[in-house]
């Protein structure tokens, strides 16, 4: 999810020219291994970048917002930083966690430009002490909570002091502020906060929970973009994200031109809430967030081949034969598949879409797919380069997969052997932008 | 050193990918002299040393030597669990320390066994060389083949066999107009032909219609499009063709009249168009080791001159494209040309007269050794309740991997 939302985000512009990653989540993948410098890899990005991953706490997104700041200011190398939140909570089966919780991800690219389309004037934090939720390493394998009444005590103080605080130190008024895009998990508390807060109707975003639950850290940056396709010109924002204490950023929208241009490129959040399928059935839901144990298909891994591979199989690359121009993959192979010429070959990014040639939907697999079968599909990709990979959010694939059929790649968990996350690509069916 | 390459002139290397032809070659060298086989099925009770010891046994026993006139052998053995090395052999028959080597090519494996046996003879090296071939898939319990490890890769995709073949069941669909229907026609055949193989693991009719309503196993091909996990081990006994008459069957041997191997890529998935082998509607290793195979035997019109062949049929799309690349018919016409009877028993071609993997199950080692096993005992005239009619050419074929290698074996009557 947040090479996706990293990759949307980057949509027309360079990664190479981007000079940081900062990755916020509460479900990192490893506790003692970072996970920015893994999808700053994926999106390409230079290696002279600082990574960050910014865990713990549901406002990791927000401080990493704020640090984000404080790092362009401080240092003038530094120009841009592109901001992943991330979350995957898995709740405990049964509770209203599991009722309420929904996975998301956001990217906000924060930059140093004369021209942007939103700029962020000011922020301001306050650090709180709380009882809830929380999670210990390897005891709790969901989230626990004490009485959640002082959590929605202590959360409805922090929220409004942190942005009524924000108003006060930039001497402005409620009626001052077009759009409030702050963390909330109980859907009435939003309201209260807003009533609290003296905004004007319609200024405090809170279209998705009833959608799409508790988004975890990513929400602020969801409420924040899904609010912007339609910017108030000149509209004074606030973005603010909440646990451990709270933060609120203000913002300014500056060109609304450049602003509808970028949300008209990208799939923003209608066009993902749009590709989203339903899953088959209950027992599908627990198989895939592992709450079900059963007897997986087991491969090895090798940390030798995912460093030597890198560029091949994170960042997509193939090889073009400078000999017959042929492009192909993977990037192994040092003669070429059409005109057998010898150690001709150089580096060429592949496209992320691409047509199926062939496929087969496979129901044979030593372990149990848990949702089979599973269409390994043999993609020409635009530009170039066949590929095999598997297919994933396919519904009904007797019907659904055709030779002909465009797909788009995705970037995905794809087995955990060697107790190691192994990632690679898979495919779907495209999906429109906007 | 600088070594700078110029543009390639395309008619030069479709030139240098012709069949080069070689100044002595194999053809009219060597002589079979016995052969056997095991029976093929489940064979819970025997373990991949029982099958090889009968199998080594028999042969020996229809050749009217002993073990101890073997000078040298080739085993195919495909998985690492059925035995590693020569010293497989060894511990099945006890040779006193003489030369083994275990071949592995796939589900070629057997049949390139039996072609370095070859040249053990031919060469001169030895005299009496046994080529045998044995798999025993059963113990490992799997459904399906256990997995085998392309580069040992962490995460690149590797389909399962059966989705191997069937994404160029899919793609001929979409090229000839082909239907699972055309598909289960070569299930119906082969296994009409099995019936009459008392080796044969599977000896039961089925129909068209039982075979569409099978499970699937890898869209489009389902249950009976698919060979079956067997257990199965064959021999044969070399010898220089002016050697074979003094032997059991006397003037009544067969002639080696071409091996060929032919390798391609282990990941057809990755053929970029325009490349040799981008369409998954034909198989570019099987083209290759049939004409390679045919210029050596001077066979100028196959399906003419080939009165029978095993033709590989680990699954029923396989087939239909092999008879294709084999030259039995134009590319397309595989499917009419089966519907019409072109491919039957008493046919033009005979296509798998033994019932083919269909039937025997397809213990991967095997195989090929199997198939020269059946084709030698059709032109011997001797394959009882099966014979192919004046039977003199006959031609066996494995391809294995992801339609990576290939071999090819053309063997005729002593004249």
């Amino acid at each position: 999810m947040a090479v996706e939302a990293g990759l949307d985000c980057l949509v027309g512009i360079d990664p190479k020219s981007v000079d940081g990653l900062f990755f916020a989540t509460t479900t990192q993948v490893y506790t003692e291994k970072g996970s920015a410098s893994l999808i700053a890899t994926v999106l390409d990005m230079r290696e002279d970048i600082i990574t960050i991953d910014f865990t713990d706490s549901l406002k990791a997104g927000t401080t990493a917002v704020c640090r984000a700041v404080d790092t362009i200011k401080a240092n003038k190398d530094i120009k841009s930083i592109l901001i992943i939140a991330s979350d995957t909570r898995k709740p405990e089966p049964g509770t209203m966690w599991e009722f309420s919780f929904g996975d998301s991800a956001a990217a906000l690219l924060i930059a140093e430009e004369d021209l942007l389309p939103v700029s962020i004037e000011d922020y301001y934090s306050i650090s709180a002490n709380i009882a809830g939720p929380w999670k210990r390493p390897d005891k709790d394998k969901f989230i626990r909570t004490f009485e959640v009444k002082i959590d929605v005590q202590i959360y409805t103080q922090s929220i409004t002091k942190v942005m009524s605080e924000l108003l006060k130190r930039n001497n402005l008024q409620p009626e001052d502020i077009g759009g409030a895009a702050y963390y909330y998990n109980i859907p009435k508390l939003h309201g209260r906060i807003a009533k609290m807060m003296k905004f004007a109707g319609g200024v405090a975003q809170n279209g998705v929970f009833f959608q799409l639950g508790d988004l975890g850290t990513p929400m602020p940056f969801i409420l924040l973009i899904s609010s912007l396709r339609r910017p108030k010109p000149d509209a004074k924002m606030i973005l603010a994200g909440y646990g451990d204490g709270a933060d609120a950023i203000l913002l300014q929208v500056r060109d609304k031109a450049i602003l509808k241009s970028v949300s008209k490129n990208r799939m923003g959040v209608a066009a993902h809430q749009k590709s989203m399928i339903t899953l088959k059935n209950y027992d599908w839901y627990l198989e895939n967030k592992e709450l079900l144990e059963k007897d997986r298909y087991s491969r090895k891994s090798s940390a030798v081949i995912h460093w030597r591979e890198t560029q091949s199989l994170l960042q997509l690359y193939g090889i073009k034969c400078k000999n017959c121009g042929t492009i192909q993959y993977p990037m192994m192979f040092r003669s070429c598949y059409k005109c057998r010429a010898d150690d001709q070959m150089e580096p060429v990014k592949l496209s992320l879409k691409g047509t199926i040639f062939t496929f087969t939907l496979d129901h044979l697999i030593g372990g149990g797919y848990y949702d089979t079968p599973v269409p390994r599909c043999v993609i020409d990709l635009d530009g170039g380069g066949r590929i095999l990979l598997n297919m994933t959010e396919i519904e009904n694939p007797q019907e659904n997969v055709q030779i002909g059929m465009r797909v788009e790649l995705t970037f995905r968990k794809q087995h955990e052997s060697a107790d190691f996350v192994n990632y690679y690509w898979s495919c779907r069916p495209e999906r429109g932008r906007k | 050193m600088l070594i700078i390459i110029g543009v390639v002139d395309q008619k030069e290397v479709e030139n240098k990918r012709g069949i080069k032809m070689v100044k002595k070659g194999i053809a009219n060298q060597v002589a079979i002299i016995g052969c056997d086989m095991t029976k093929y099925g489940e064979l819970w009770d025997k373990s991949q040393y029982d099958l090889l010891f009968e199998a080594v046994r028999d042969a020996t026993k229809d050749a009217g030597i002993t073990k101890d006139d073997i000078d040298a052998t080739w085993v195919g053995i495909f998985y690492y669990f059925t035995g590693l090395s020569g010293a497989t052999v060894e511990d099945v028959l006890r040779m006193d320390g003489k030369p083994v080597t275990r071949t592995e090519n796939y589900c070629a494996s057997g049949m390139d066994a039996f072609r370095n046996a070859c040249f053990g003879v031919a060469s001169g090296a030895y005299d009496v060389v046994l080529a045998c071939g044995v798999e025993k898939l059963t113990d490992e319990g799997s459904s399906g083949l256990p997995g085998f490890k392309i580069f040992g890769h962490p995460v690149l995709p590797i389909p399962s066999a059966p989705a191997m073949f069937s994404m160029a069941a899919t793609r001929s669909f979409h090229e000839y107009g082909w239907t699972r229907e055309d598909l289960a026609r070569v299930a119906v055949k082969n296994h009409s032909n099995g019936v009459h193989h008392p080796k044969a693991h599977f000896r039961s009719e089925i129909t068209i219609d039982q075979a569409l309503r099978a499970p699937m196993i890898a869209d489009p091909l389902g249950r009976f499009d698919c060979c079956a996990m067997s257990d199965g081990a064959a021999a044969l006994i070399l010898t220089r063709v002016e050697d074979a008459p003094s032997y059991a069957h006397g003037d009544n041997y067969i002639v080696v009249k071409a091996n060929a191997i032919s390798c391609y890529t282990n990941t057809p998935w990755y053929v970029p168009q325009g490349a040799v082998g981008c369409d998954f509607t034909h198989f570019p290793a099987t083209e290759k080791a049939a004409a390679m195979a045919y210029k050596e035997a001077g066979i100028t019109d196959p399906r003419k001159e080939i009165d029978l062949a095993e033709v590989h049929d680990c699954f029923t799309i396989t087939e239909l494209l092999n008879c294709q690349d084999l030259q039995f018919c134009d590319r397309g016409q595989a499917a009419e040309e089966l519907k019409n009877g072109t491919f039957n028993w008493d046919g033009e071609t005979a296509v798998n007269p033994s019932g083919g993997l269909k039937s025997f199950g397809h213990p991967i080692g095997s195989t090929g050794c199997r198939m020269l096993t059946e084709v030698t005992k059709h032109l011997q005239n001797r394959a009882e309740g099966r014979q192919v009619p004046d039977a003199k050419i006959g031609l066996g074929h494995n391809l294995g991997g992801a339609f990576s290698v290939c071999s090819v074996s053309i063997l005729g009557q002593a004249k």
